[in-house]
């Protein structure tokens, strides 16, 4: 959502000029670029337990984080003020960056120029969450349990919680670009505690989206209900499977932390200028099938992972990381785009203005290719099929992945037959991008609450076709 | 540092939400300062400084309850979100078991923030050059290629930091309490190449609440971190089966914590703990004993009081394999209609067990396994305790190590886990708050 121009000047109470002094304050030690990130932040959240709402509440955050560069180096501070003389104090702070590095010979950063265009607005808001009443929420809530409930008679406990997060920024930089933009999320969840012949499990599901309150309708409770009780009896019947290196067919949707934790990290192009990540002078080389394009994109309307504009000022974009097989884009902040002499590709983010941004991803998919699921199944003599996951990670140098399978089935013969659960599972990025063997025609964005952790938190989406890869070990037993 | 303004503050803001109708109140003020050096191959690459202050409230009114936060602090904002808390406090719904603790568990002794010895004025001594100084004190860059062994250090990227926190903690029935400590820590991440061009990378990393304590582990951080990066050249696939598994100190909390997860209030409360059900009765080896030391002077971690502002106390988690303690606070205490404990761990202790110290000692008397010396992804199931973790170490043969091994999972329960207990050391790292020696098991179940 976009307000006008004077509506983010009033909220974080400065004048057109002042900008212009604190970004003047902060390159007077010599940096070579400076920029001021405005921040105001409301969540409000509310939690479900025993079948009432009994706990709530809300939180404010407000502050101006100053970042200076003197070539690629970064001097950061920040305060939770927006008075003339704490931002200049900030200013400092971080303009002493500019006598500490050694100079480099970097260009300036490209210019975006223009104001904000609520027409181009990714996340328009219908009801907002800053005037929505905590009664409200909380009949969601009461809904979501009650339709749980109604599906099934193992439910012991059941966990909901309903967050929404509104966040107001103002960006303004040493080119005199202006942004501004409000950012809404609304996140509903359940974990849900089962218990069947003294045996006890349990199943989370979750959406979110940057929308207004209109997501809360009775059919995302109703989903939501479907999900969380989806498969139980094979959760309960559920084996782990005998270990070692294995086939696997990834379920289209969440099984998009593949690309996020094999490629999508070692993507970001801080890992590349610093030669740390496994890709790094790979740029143009074929490293998968043709047949596989893998996207980042801040522009899905309403996803988790879209950006108007990102945390640096920069439009939110559709990136192409692998077009037809070859490495065709990194994931670009403006330190790292002015480094390798590109455009920034909109993926500069923070968790909030405490922290400088980095290249960081959005929603990370692959598109669909010619398969069918079941058809790529029956390819498979031996191995698992997977579809629910709870976390990731990666080791950059390395390349080495892991994701942690939540369910999913033995394949035996080409038919999916024995349900699993709990089992991590490994592979070496590289590697199993070469290793995608088919590519099925039925790719989905998981809309699940997503939260990538690399030294800070932030929203991010992923999505997949099924996809069969060749070999990857398997944990079990 | 927290004021007598600030303090005034807070009495005020008690007046104030009581005089609005809240029937309880807790506040907890929260400062924290950090500075921030990053170097990267060599040369600073980052300065930051941050100075953060927060409000925490914990509102009770008309029987209902609710938690806010706001870091406007000031006398208006502060009142505005008062008010805001109650409004949306009063949309809950009621729930009898919301109330502040029993004012004789409160904490009586915590009143300067000083008494666990945390807190090292010399932060103030320090400059920025001073801090430049010492981020780079551990940098190697350029003089650590090591061509006879085979490999060269291609990143090395390093972060000194130091911050000094502080908190007060009051309630609208006479509770004050006060934490204060300062932190200062070195950590540094280095990627190295082989002939071949395979990559292997290695983080190490120290800290103490001293700037004396700190000062000896600079100039080896990076130099550890090369050194365990190095030491993964040359990995080689081992069969899957069952080995003795030895976990380093390093990484051996990861086997814990899932523990105190499963004993914690919510999780019990709830079903969604393994160990659920479990308290008194004796689930796990007579090996394995975890007691929590909250009140140990000059150790990280160390805090005479938790969220509530009960009191700690040094108690029994796990003792020789029996479940003694679950973790209440008031209102899951309440809810389970048992006496509550505390709100949280402050600083479990694993007992040392099988008589060796230490990783050498270990591996000497373990004599051939898998040595673990860290994880790469994984997790458990809370209902059940199964976990798949990604390991990562080396095969040791007569107590010494033969080769790296990566890409290996190990699975299984941590019932069975703790039940396989062969040998706890004495050598947890100090700079954890979680004091986990290196442990080690018997027959574990590994996919490689």
């Amino acid at each position: 959502m976009i307000h006008s121009r004077e509506h983010y000047l009033n909220l974080f109470a400065v004048s057109e000029e002042l900008p212009r002094k604190i970004i003047a304050e902060a390159l007077r030690s010599g940096g070579s670029w400076a920029d001021l990130y405005f921040e105001n932040t409301t969540y409000t959240s509310l939690m479900l337990r025993d079948g009432e709402v009994t706990s709530g509440g809300s939180h404010l955050d407000f502050g101006v984080g100053i970042r200076v560069l003197s070539g690629e180096k970064t001097g950061y501070a920040y305060t939770e003020s927006t008075l003339e003389k704490d931002l200049k104090e900030a200013a400092r702070t971080a303009g002493a960056i500019a006598v500490s590095a050694v100079s480099s010979d970097i260009p300036t950063p490209c210019a975006f120029r223009g104001e904000p265009n609520p027409a181009a607005d990714r996340y328009p808001v219908q009801k907002h969450w800053r005037t929505t009443p905590a009664t409200e929420l909380k009949e969601v809530l009461e809904k979501l349990e009650k339709a749980i409930r109604r599906r099934e008679q193992r439910v012991v406990k059941v966990i909901g919680s309903l967050a929404c997060q509104v966040t107001d920024v103002l960006m303004y930089n040493s080119l005199g670009e202006l942004k501004y933009d409000t950012r809404p999320m609304g996140s509903l969840s359940a974990t849900v505690i089962f218990s069947d012949g003294g045996k006890v499990e349990n199943k989370t599901a979750s959406r979110s989206f940057r929308t207004g309150a209109e997501m809360l309708s009775d059919s995302l409770v109703e989903e939501l209900a479907e999900e969380a009780v989806r498969n139980l009896d094979a959760r309960f019947a559920a084996i782990r499977p005998k270990g070692g290196k294995m086939s696997v067919v990834m379920g289209a949707g969440a099984s998009g932390i593949l690309l996020h934790e094999a490629i999508g990290h070692a993507f970001e192009a801080d890992f590349i200028r610093k030669g740390q990540s496994i890709f790094t002078g790979r740029m143009g080389e074929l490293i998968c099938d043709s047949a596989i394009n893998v996207i980042d994109d801040a522009t899905i309307k309403g996803n988790r992972g879209s950006l108007n504009y990102d945390d640096e000022g920069v439009p939110g974009q559709r990136t192409m990381m692998v077009t037809e097989g070859r490495l065709t884009s990194f994931l670009h902040d403006r330190i790292s785009a002015a480094h390798f002499g590109v455009r920034p590709t909109g993926n500069g983010r923070r968790e909030s203005f405490r922290y400088p941004p980095i290249p960081r991803m959005r929603a990370t998919y692959m598109e669909s290719g010619p398969a069918r699921a079941e058809d790529i199944i029956a390819e498979v003599s031996a191995g698992v099929y997977v579809d629910e996951f709870s976390n990731g990670q990666v080791k950059i140098g390395e390349g080495d992945f892991t994701f942690y399978v939540k369910s999913g089935y033995l394949i035996e013969n080409g038919r999916l037959t024995a349900p699993i659960k709990d089992i991590n599972i490994i592979g070496n990025g590289p590697q199993a991008l070469a290793g995608i063997r088919a590519v099925g025609n039925d790719a989905r964005i998981d809309n699940g609450t997503w939260i990538c952790g690399k030294e800070q938190s932030v929203p991010v989406s992923c999505g997949i076709p099924t996809v069969l890869v060749d070999s990857l070990t398997v944990g079990g037993e | 540092m927290i004021d007598s303004n600030d303090i005034k503050l807070l009495d005020d803001c008690l007046a104030y939400a009581r005089e609005k109708g809240a029937s309880a109140l807790r506040l907890t003020l929260t400062e924290n300062d950090q500075q921030l050096v990053g170097v990267l191959d060599g040369e600073i690459d980052k300065i930051s400084m941050s100075m953060d202050r927060s409000l925490g409230i914990s509102m009770f009114a008309d029987g209902r309850f609710g938690t806010f936060s706001t870091n406007l602090i000031t006398r208006a904002g502060v009142f505005s979100m008062i008010d805001k808390a109650l409004e949306m406090t009063r949309m809950m719904t009621p729930d009898p078991q919301r109330r502040l603790p029993d004012k004789s568990r409160k904490v009586t002794t915590a009143l300067s923030g000083t008494e666990m010895g945390l807190l090292d004025f010399s932060i103030d001594t320090l400059t920025a050059d001073s801090r430049r100084e010492m981020a780079l004190s551990s940098a190697l860059w350029g003089r650590k290629n090591d061509f006879e062994k085979g490999f060269s250090v291609i990143s090395e990227e390093g972060e000194y930091s130091d911050s000094i926190s502080d908190t007060v903690t009051v309630d609208s029935e006479g509770l004050f309490c006060r934490h204060r400590e300062t932190s200062f820590e070195i950590g540094y991440e280095t990627t190295v190449e082989d002939s071949s061009g395979n990559r292997f990378s290695a983080y190490w990393w120290d800290a103490s609440p001293s700037l004396d304590g700190i000062v000896p582990a600079l100039k080896d951080c990076s130099a550890e971190a090369i050194l365990r990066a190095a030491d993964q050249i040359g990995p080689r696939s081992i069969p899957s089966g069952k080995y003795n598994v030895v976990f380093e100190n390093e990484c051996a909390s990861r086997l814990l914590n899932p523990i105190l997860t499963a004993l914690g209030g919510y999780s019990i409360q709830q079903g969604n703990s393994f160990l659920a059900g479990k308290a008194g009765e004796k689930v796990f080896g007579s090996n394995f004993s975890v007691i929590d030391r909250p009140a140990e002077v000059g150790k990280y971690g160390s805090k005479l009081y938790d969220s509530e502002g009960v009191a700690t106390r040094t108690m029994p988690i796990v003792e020789e394999g029996v479940v003694r303690n679950y973790f209440l606070n008031t209102y899951i205490a309440g809810k389970m209609g048992v006496s509550p404990t505390i709100e949280d761990v402050t600083r479990p202790s694993v007992a040392p067990f099988g008589g060796c110290p230490d990783l050498d000692a270990i591996l000497s008397a373990v004599g051939r396994g898998i040595l673990v010396t860290g994880f790469n992804g994984g997790n458990n199931n809370s209902t059940s305790g199964d976990f798949s973790y990604g390991i990562e170490g080396f095969l040791f043969e007569g107590g010494k190590r033969i080769h790296p091994v990566r890409e290996i999972v190990l699975t299984g329960n941590f019932t069975d886990l703790w039940n396989s207990l062969i040998f706890a050391g004495e050598d947890p790292r100090r700079a954890m708050t979680r004091q986990i020696p290196t442990v080690a098991f018997k027959d574990l179940y590994i996919s490689a």
